[in-house]
């Protein structure tokens, strides 16, 4: 197979697909048949898997962890991965396997939280641009670029310098800095949608506007919307990182992958597992989240109308 | 997160670092020998760049190490006990009244513009300060006149005694003497005409090099030059030290020391400073205005722990502000550590536990961070519960002048005199008593400590308010901690000193 | 956009003066301080000072260093151009060749062993690269120096050494993100209509490929090369900061840190400034490379 260049858009709806059935109702992405197509591409199947895995952990956090992640022990500081604390001990003698597991809530949910307002508001401008068009469409795009032109991170910096840090604020801040990103992938696929038949046929029967946005646009709209949800979620995991690092996201003593990663550099040379284990876990997540994101993007979105942004910057 | 930010380390006005001029107060070994004078250029990596180089604006630390090497100021610390010694100023006298300062200066110094040094330039230098109201203004408190008799002759007149003017005028580079008019002639942010041991060549994003002045007063400095490299990431500055990029560094995080002792590629010294750390409550905020309450809150901090986790051992635990080193030190330790004597304090002083108390730390100074966590531990034990803030220092600094804080936990770095140490602090209106610490007894004792001219009877004084100040927890004094630096094998002629100034007028390379 | 740029700025709390002046506080100074600044200024006659200043190209004067702010950011310029430029032919370098084989072979092994190398650049937090790359490099080894920057002109050789490990970090995430741009476009050129007609009527492989798809496919790699060029041009904060490089965004993140409003405002306008003309430019390199657009 030659230059087909990926698997046949099998949930994907065509305008000759949906003119035959009803003018009524659009087609929807098919679930079941998403899902089965997903666990056939055996990666993606094994990111979605070890993503669940974290959620578990994140959800039962005091359960799984070992020991107290705050319980200080100077006199145990700096001690190396053995079997009572497998990943070893940081500079105040707190586990860090411990730290590792309850930084995954924190993380995850500064991650979710972040890319829910972004996809919130971002698919809503985008949503309201595509279909009005014209005035809408340029008044709202032109404030979604002048929120682009501004560097991620700066941007994020001056929200939280503004807000002051904390968990909601960082991500509260990655969550601004994303909503241009789906502001436009969703404009672009409501543009896709809106001239199809099902939808011209819907509006020459009065269907009202609310109707058909929610009916037949955005469902029909949606496929790159999930797939660009999934990558968000890996970069707002690394931005919620860098943040931290930085200073400005999570604050002591609760664990962020991003802050222990951060306390961490300043041992590297001399207890180097201080910092490899909670950047181990961001590479993992942040990679899952992207092969999961892969794996959707074959079976959603196979003309690839998502963006991706570089690397959490 | 530790870091990474170019910080300006602006806390500053309270570093008040000194210098030392001149060749001639820093005698360390090798003297002179063979380099052959002209050797090459030392480069030093710094953690971060100059704000700016006007000596008299600047509160940064990083500029101060450059400016150290520049300028001069009329008399300066000595290396050893940081008592302050002769520079541009040779010798002075004080009258009988103690009103009246008179200083004979320095002959055949020059500027590095070849222009001649005299009475005129330290006059049009106090002159600015104080007129302009520039920063170190508060220093000249008690001077009501600047006057210059002839080109040789400095009179210095005061509104009451100030036993510590000379402290006032060479703690730090601060008080430096700029050429009269310098600031109409040159552009003083970034350029520089002092009659320091080193003349500034360039200064950009990402070093500050400065060349050796061959007519310098001291003598021409042993290497050819100085050049300043910003490196932000201490793991950065280490490995630059072992391969020889660069000679010396002191961004060298506590935690090396120990891994860095035996370590051949690099010599390592450290040396207790001048500066203490401490946390302070708000007495506006209920119940801290209780003193029970400070009282058992002091009794729940085991200052050791909190030591050996933030300096890794470091730093020295003390009750008190002033290091063991000093001639105004004063052994008091009343606040041994007792959770059940802390736990009865409270709920005598009728409080509900958990009582929780907001501690607000900056990412400015890491080790604020890591401290406060062990704080927080120790007083959840007595049912404090302590919620850690970490702000960046703009805003730290903000709601600490708003009285916006139930406590927060910061230094003050390069002090040498006592009223340094004590006066702003504490006393009822003192431009620093953020607390809102107010005891009669104590500003007696401050006021008359400020005018004893006696060394012993001052000490005396000093002593007596610390006491009453420790007792009140008007300050929760934590340790003073050690400066640690770092430099290849063979540097000769350089000394660590307390107060953190960094001369390289006698360095000479490996 | 320079009200929006003004107006963020002045939302971050936190008072300059107050900073410059340090711990140790006086009123007297303060006042003096202020005055002279002009933050006591209401502040709509202070955006209209700074705006009017901002078009004839004045951005006002740095609060904590008094030097001008274009002269600050004339500083910086040569670093941050510096390692965008190397970023991106790094990134190219990786992106280009790896993109088009794997694409030319779908499936294969290459393909998945460059699919799963681009999966992991992106994936990477750039920091952590940044600082494990120094421990091995610079330490370890003892190759190349930690950090640091020099004029290319001042010492050829101490600038291409210390260039070379944040480019390579900062290249290797913009080249997975472009190599997967590049896989796909190739792949979509491939497909085309014209590409199987060329084929079809026996146009030779190499001519078929150079013209035909290359052609299409760098429609989307000038694209999206425009957009990494830009955030890098933007200062990779983050990357500056491990690497000790004096580029722009060390400038900026120093600015909201010592709340200098006229520095932080210079820097973001010419971010958005840097924004639009990267993309003006991508517009007409589309111009100049496909024959479809004539406008």
């Amino acid at each position: 197979m030659t230059g087909a260049p990926l698997p046949e858009p099998a949930a994907s709806p065509t305008a000759t697909d949906a003119g035959v059935r009803s003018t009524q109702r659009a087609p929807r992405p098919r679930w079941r048949e998403t899902l089965g197509l997903l666990a056939r591409n055996p990666t993606a199947a094994i990111a979605a898997a070890v993503l669940v895995l974290l959620v578990l952990m994140a959800v039962f956090d005091e359960t799984v962890a070992p020991d107290g992640p705050n319980e200080i022990s100077v006199d145990d500081r700096l001690q190396a991965p053995s079997w009572a604390h497998p990943f070893g001990t940081d500079d105040l003698g707190r586990d860090i396997l411990s730290r590792v597991v309850l930084g995954a809530g924190v993380s995850l949910r500064v991650g979710f939280l972040a890319v829910a307002f972004a996809l919130v508001v971002g698919a809503l401008v985008g949503l309201l641009a595509g279909f009005y068009g014209r005035w809408v469409d340029d008044v709202l795009m032109r404030f979604m670029d002048v929120l682009f032109a501004f560097p991620a991170v700066l941007l994020a910096i001056a929200v939280l310098a503004v807000r002051g840090p904390g968990a909601g604020n960082t991500a509260l801040a990655i969550g601004i800095v994303y909503v241009p990103v789906f502001a436009r992938v969703t404009r672009a696929s409501v543009l896709g949608v809106r001239e199809e038949v099902y939808v011209r046929a819907s509006r020459s029967v009065g269907a009202s506007d609310w109707r058909l946005l929610t009916r037949h646009v955005l469902p029909n709209a949606a496929p790159p919307i999930i797939v660009q949800t999934s990558i968000s979620l890996a970069f707002a995991v690394l931005a919620e990182a860098a943040l931290s690092f930085l200073g400005l996201g999570t604050q002591p003593p609760n664990p962020s992958w991003g802050l222990m990663l951060a306390e961490g550099r300043g041992f590297i040379d001399i207890a180097w597992w201080l910092a490899f284990f909670p950047g181990m876990a961001i590479f993992l997540t942040v990679l899952c989240f992207n092969l999961l994101g892969d794996g959707l993007r074959d079976v959603l979105d196979p003309r690839q109308r998502t963006l991706m942004a570089g690397g959490g910057r | 997160m530790r870091t990474n930010r170019l910080l300006p380390l602006a806390a500053a006005a309270a570093l008040l670092l000194s210098a030392c001029g001149g060749g001639e107060s820093v005698d360390t070994g090798g003297g002179g020998g063979g380099s052959g004078g002209e050797g090459g250029t030392l480069v030093a990596a710094v953690a971060a760049q100059p704000d700016q180089l006007d000596p008299h604006q600047t509160t940064a630390y990083p500029s101060f190490q450059v400016l150290e090497n520049v300028y001069d100021t009329l008399v300066v610390p000595n290396a050893e006990d940081l008592t302050m010694e002769p520079s541009l100023a040779e010798s002075w006298e004080t009258s009988e009244d103690g009103l009246t300062w008179t200083f004979t200066l320095r002959e055949g110094v020059t500027f590095h513009d070849g222009s001649e040094f005299d009475s005129a330039d330290v006059v049009y230098s106090y002159r600015r300060i104080i007129d302009e109201e520039l920063q170190n203004s508060y220093r000249f408190a008690t001077v009501t006149g600047v006057e210059a008799p002839d080109p040789r002759t400095v009179v210095l007149t005061l509104s009451q005694p100030t036993p510590n003017l000379l402290e006032r005028i060479g703690a730090f580079k601060g008080m430096a003497i700029l050429p009269e008019n310098a600031a109409e002639d040159i552009d003083l942010v970034t350029e520089a005409n002092g009659t320091g041991p080193f003349r500034l060549e360039s200064s950009d994003a990402s070093s500050t090099v400065l060349t050796a002045y061959e007519d310098h007063w001291g003598g021409a400095p042993s290497v050819g030059g100085v050049e300043f490299r910003y490196i932000t990431e201490p793991a950065a500055a280490l490995t630059a030290l072992q391969n020889g990029e660069v000679q010396w560094t002191d961004n060298v995080p506590p935690q090396q020391i120990e891994s860095l002792a035996d370590d051949d590629s690099v010599e390592l010294q450290t040396t207790p400073s001048v500066d203490y750390w401490y946390l302070s409550m708000n007495y506006a905020r209920p119940p801290f205005d209780n003193r029970d309450v400070r009282r058992a809150i002091s009794l729940a901090v085991d200052r050791e722990a909190v030591a050996e986790a933030a300096w890794f051992g470091a730093a020295q635990a003390n009750q008190t502000a002033i290091p063991e080193d000093s001639f105004f030190h004063l052994d008091y330790a009343p606040f041994e550590r007792d959770v059940d004597q802390a736990r009865q304090l409270l709920s005598q002083a009728g409080v509900q536990t958990p009582l929780t108390m907001g501690l607000m730390v900056t990412d400015e100074f890491p080790e604020t961070v890591t401290a406060a966590q062990v704080i927080a531990s120790q007083l959840e034990e007595i049912g404090v519960t302590v919620e850690i803030e970490t702000l960046d220092f703009a805003t730290w600094l903000d709601r600490q002048g708003q009285g916006d804080f139930d406590a927060f936990y910061l230094g003050w770095l390069g002090n040498l005199d006592p009223a340094a140490y004590y006066q702003e602090q504490h006393q009822t209106d003192g431009p620093n008593n953020y607390q809102g610490y107010s005891n009669p007894q104590v500003d007696q004792l401050l006021q008359q400590g400020a005018v004893e001219t006696d060394e012993d009877a001052r000490k005396q004084l000093y002593d007596q308010a610390a006491q009453i100040i420790v007792d009140d927890v008007s300050y929760l004094y934590l340790y003073n901690p050690d400066v640690v630096q770092a430099w290849a094998p063979g540097l000769q002629g350089y000394r660590i000193r307390a107060d953190k100034a960094i001369d390289f007028a006698t360095v000479e390379l490996p | 956009m320079s009200v929006v740029v003004f107006a963020l700025v002045q939302l971050v709390p936190g008072d300059p003066i107050r900073l410059a002046l340090g711990t140790r506080f006086d009123q007297e100074t303060y006042d003096a301080l202020l005055a002279r600044s002009g933050l006591d200024q209401p502040l709509v006659q202070q955006y209209l000072t700074w705006a009017g200043r901002a078009v004839t190209g004045d951005l006002g004067v740095s609060f904590r260093s008094g030097e001008t702010v274009t002269s600050l950011i004339a500083e910086r310029l040569p670093a941050t151009l510096t390692l965008a430029l190397a970023s991106i032919l790094v990134a190219l370098l990786i992106a280009v060749p790896l993109g088009t084989i794997s694409a030319l072979r779908p499936r294969s092994l290459v393909d998945r062993v460059a699919t799963v190398l681009s999966q992991i650049g992106i994936s990477v937090p750039e920091f952590w690269m940044a600082i494990v790359l120094i421990l091995v490099f610079a330490g370890t080894l003892g190759w190349l120096p930690s950090g640091g920057y020099v004029g290319l002109t001042e010492d050829p050789a101490g600038w291409a050494q210390r260039l070379l490990l944040p480019a390579v970090v900062t290249g290797v995430v913009s080249g997975s993100v472009i190599t997967r741009f590049v896989r796909s476009s190739v792949l979509e050129a491939l497909g085309a209509d014209h590409v199987r007609t060329a084929q079809a009527k026996g146009l030779p492989r190499r001519q078929v490929f150079t013209w035909h798809v290359l052609r299409n496919a760098l429609l989307p790699l000038v694209t999206v090369t425009g957009v990494q060029l830009a955030y890098l041009l933007s200062g990779v904060v983050v990357v500056e900061i491990v690497f000790s490089w004096p580029g722009l965004g060390q400038l900026a993140l120093q600015a909201v840190q010592a709340r200098d409003y006229p520095v932080l405002q210079g820097a973001i306008l010419l971010f958005a400034v840097t924004f639009l003309v990267i993309n003006l430019v991508v517009d007409l390199l589309y111009t100049a490379i496909d024959p479809r657009i004539r406008r």
